[in-house]
């Protein structure tokens, strides 16, 4: 009897469990059909993770569903690691929603050309040059069209160092040659601290960050195109050069030993923690670091140094536009003005300015509010000088992951940077 | 025997829908999968006839082989590493033990456990820098033992091997176990009275009688470990520099990365036929067929 007992009440247990489960994950989908003429929009977005931009995107939808009752615009969010693939792949089965986040240039390329995203150059018309920087606008432009505007810059190398390490070793300033580099990273190691956090098991931030910002010092912006189309070789000295400097900074043990299996998120971390003096970033890491530094720590930001003898433009960042919300080409009607009278919505002023203060950098002519702080201050001061291209923005997606893969063989000491130039070199070849 | 009609259509009517869903999501994918095989496609554009060639390129690619090998030491450690433990415990937890169900509780935790949950956990006792096998290895004097376990080229496959090895013992520990409880107890007791020692009571009567459940068990290993994907995507993504590359990771890669899709998809299907003819072989081997 009392194992009956038992058993019943683990079997009611069971059931509670299992009915919570399935009601927690259930959904009340609808098609966004339309009853009594109201519209309803789906849109697909990577913005995850409760940070400052996020939070204005989400925001600024449910204005727009507040104030406009007849359209409701219904939002989905997926991480941006599997939202890149989810959408290359509901692409490739023809089932993206209304609208929907996209990345430009290689990425955006293969879906505007499949036919999935119908151009917005009415809306982009009235916005160039105006409250948009044209530049910016293009990286989401195909063959002339404008296919998605951005709300913010996405600068791939963003210098960030512990302002009270590098003085403790001499140094008021971030050295602005390499060589000088160099001797920093010298001077840190002989006082035993880790020079450069870097997170490389995702093998991206090696070529994004790292080696999109050091072949354009010294190969000038001009070299990536001229190597598409066959003008130049990446097996030319000054690219070869460029991927020596990674095995330069790597034989001078300037990264952290776990390089190949922590991930950009945990470097940033390990270095906010001040377990390192220099981390080499991104833009997206700067809303990050000022959530996570304590007061007492001082972060500045500089631009990479310049290389002696190269013909890159030193005040350049590589950058890339970023969040375009395209819309899909099987809209029509109704469902179609009310996608665009959404884009007109969100890109709006306000959102940059709002997105200037949450510490993101824009795209638009907007002033920098008094009460910055100095670490977003000196972002912004290091991309005024305009932007260079990005390696997995350009490159086709395969060439990237042999750069990708090869940068983490220089790492370990499988791949020589000749050799890699080689490969490279063969499969555009190819 | 003799089925009367109603009952046929009793079984028609269980077994129907999980039938459908089965022919729906596994076998008509591997059909179209087939059909991808001899297409060049990024997923968008139209699909272009090619033939054999992704096959042939297939054969030329030394990654590719290289990521097959690396399969190959999974199934090897599989077999060898979780079989055989898995197989001593069973025995152990089969005797009159002392606490035998908290341990068969442990062992059998890790399989319930998620394997990005397994996957992290070990990445973090893994790491170079403050990871517990190195905080370990320091604390006890072994400071030269110390190593970069992830992140060496020629270490990478081993550690990731471990943590594989480690998650799936307890799922074939259950299984020995239940076979074990399966064997007859007279048996045991008439070899017992005519003198039989522990020893050749196990090699001669428990393991023979257990034949079945362990080429069962051989074939579920083996065709797991071809599709390890999980672990490694997590603990390495296949790196540093391909050191830890699988075939499904490579083909994922390949696939949604790369955006080759019929690539891809040949990847899949010599994946298919390897391990088809890989189970084949292993039952041929054995003699009569268990799965």
């Amino acid at each position: 009897m009392v194992f009956k007992m038992k058993k019943s009440w683990s079997l009611l247990l069971l059931g509670v469990v299992l009915v919570f489960a399935l009601s927690a994950c259930g959904s009340n989908d609808s098609n966004g059909a339309s009853k009594d003429g109201k519209v309803t929009l789906t849109l697909w977005n990577a913005w995850s993770g409760d940070t400052s931009d996020t939070r204005l995107y989400n925001e600024r939808v449910k204005k727009f569903n507040d104030s406009h009752p007849d359209i409701t615009i219904k939002t989905e969010t997926t991480d941006s690691d599997n939202y890149r693939t989810k959408l290359k792949t509901r692409a490739a089965g023809k089932q993206l929603p209304d609208i929907f986040q996209v990345w430009p240039g290689s990425e955006l390329e293969p879906i505007v050309k499949g036919g999935a995203m119908a151009p917005i150059d009415s809306l982009t018309d009235d916005l160039k040059g105006k409250l948009i920087n044209e530049n910016t606008l293009k990286d989401f432009a195909v063959d002339g069209k404008q296919y998605a505007i951005p709300t913010s810059v996405s600068y791939t190398n963003l210098v960030f160092y512990d302002k009270d390490m590098i003085k403790k070793v001499g140094y008021d300033q971030f050295p602005t040659t390499y060589s000088d580099f160099k001797t920093l990273i010298k001077k840190l190691k002989a006082e035993g601290i880790t020079p450069i956090e870097l997170g490389n098991k995702p093998q991206w931030p090696l070529q994004s960050i790292y080696v999109s910002m050091i072949a354009d010092r010294i190969t000038g912006s001009d070299y990536l195109p001229k190597v598409l189309a066959g003008k130049a070789k990446f097996t030319d000295p000054g690219f070869v050069k460029a991927l020596n400097v990674v095995k330069e900074l790597n034989d001078m043990q300037a990264f952290n030993k776990d390089v190949n299996t922590i991930n950009d998120d945990q470097a940033m971390d390990n270095f906010v923690q001040g377990k390192s003096a220099i981390f080499i970033s991104g833009s997206w890491s700067t809303t990050g670091l000022l959530d996570k530094k304590s007061k007492d720590k001082h972060i500045g930001t500089a631009r990479m140094p310049a290389f002696e003898g190269g013909k890159g433009d030193p005040t350049k960042v590589s950058g890339v536009g970023a969040v375009g919300l395209g819309i899909n080409s099987n809209l029509s009607g109704a469902k179609k003005k009310a996608a665009l009278e959404f884009l007109k919505y969100f890109y709006s002023k306000d959102l940059y300015e709002d997105l200037l203060k949450a510490g993101l950098l824009i795209p638009a002519k907007v002033d920098l509010p008094k009460d910055t702080d100095p670490l977003f201050k000196e972002a912004y001061q290091a991309t005024e000088g305009g932007t260079a291209p990005v390696y997995d923005g350009v490159l086709p997606a395969e060439l990237t992951q042999t750069l990708n893969n090869g940068l983490q063989g220089i790492l370990t000491g499988s791949m020589t940077p000749e050799k890699l130039a080689k490969e490279m070199q063969s499969q555009v070849n190819q | 025997m003799k089925i009367d009609t109603k009952a046929k259509w009793g079984i028609v009517l269980g077994l129907g829908p999980a039938l459908l869903i089965y022919i729906g999501f596994a076998i008509v994918p591997i059909i179209i999968s087939f059909y991808y095989s001899f297409m060049k496609w990024d997923g968008f554009s139209p699909m272009q006839y090619v033939g054999l060639d992704n096959f042939k390129e297939l054969f030329k690619d030394q990654l590719f082989w290289h990521s097959l090998k690396n399969n190959v030491y999974v199934i090897l450690a599989s077999v060898i590493g979780q079989l055989s433990l898995a197989l001593l415990f069973a025995l152990l937890l089969n005797r009159k033990l002392k606490g035998a169900k908290f341990f068969r509780t442990i062992g059998f935790m890790p399989v319930v456990l998620s394997s990005v949950v397994v996957s992290l956990t070990w990445s973090l006792i893994y790491n170079s820098e403050d990871g517990l096998l190195n905080e370990l290895l320091r604390a006890v004097g072994l400071q030269s033992w110390t190593q970069n376990w992830l992140g060496n080229e020629h270490l990478a496959m081993i550690s990731v091997c471990v943590t594989i090895i480690w998650q799936f013992i307890g799922l074939y520990m259950i299984i020995f176990l239940a076979a074990l409880q399966n064997i007859p107890r007279e048996i045991l007791e008439a070899a017992e009275i005519d003198g039989a020692t522990e020893w050749s009571k196990t090699w001669k009567i428990i393991l023979p009688m257990m034949k079945d459940t362990i080429t069962a068990a051989l074939v579920l290993a083996i065709s797991g470990s071809l599709k390890t994907f999980d672990q490694i995507y997590v603990m390495t993504s296949g790196g540093p520099n391909h050191a830890t590359d699988v075939s499904a990771l490579y083909m994922y890669n390949k696939t949604f990365q790369s955006l080759q899709f019929g690539y891809g998809s040949a990847i899949s299907v010599f994946i298919f036929i390897f391990g088809l003819v890989l189970i084949l072989v292993l039952n041929k081997l054995i003699g009569k067929s268990a799965v």
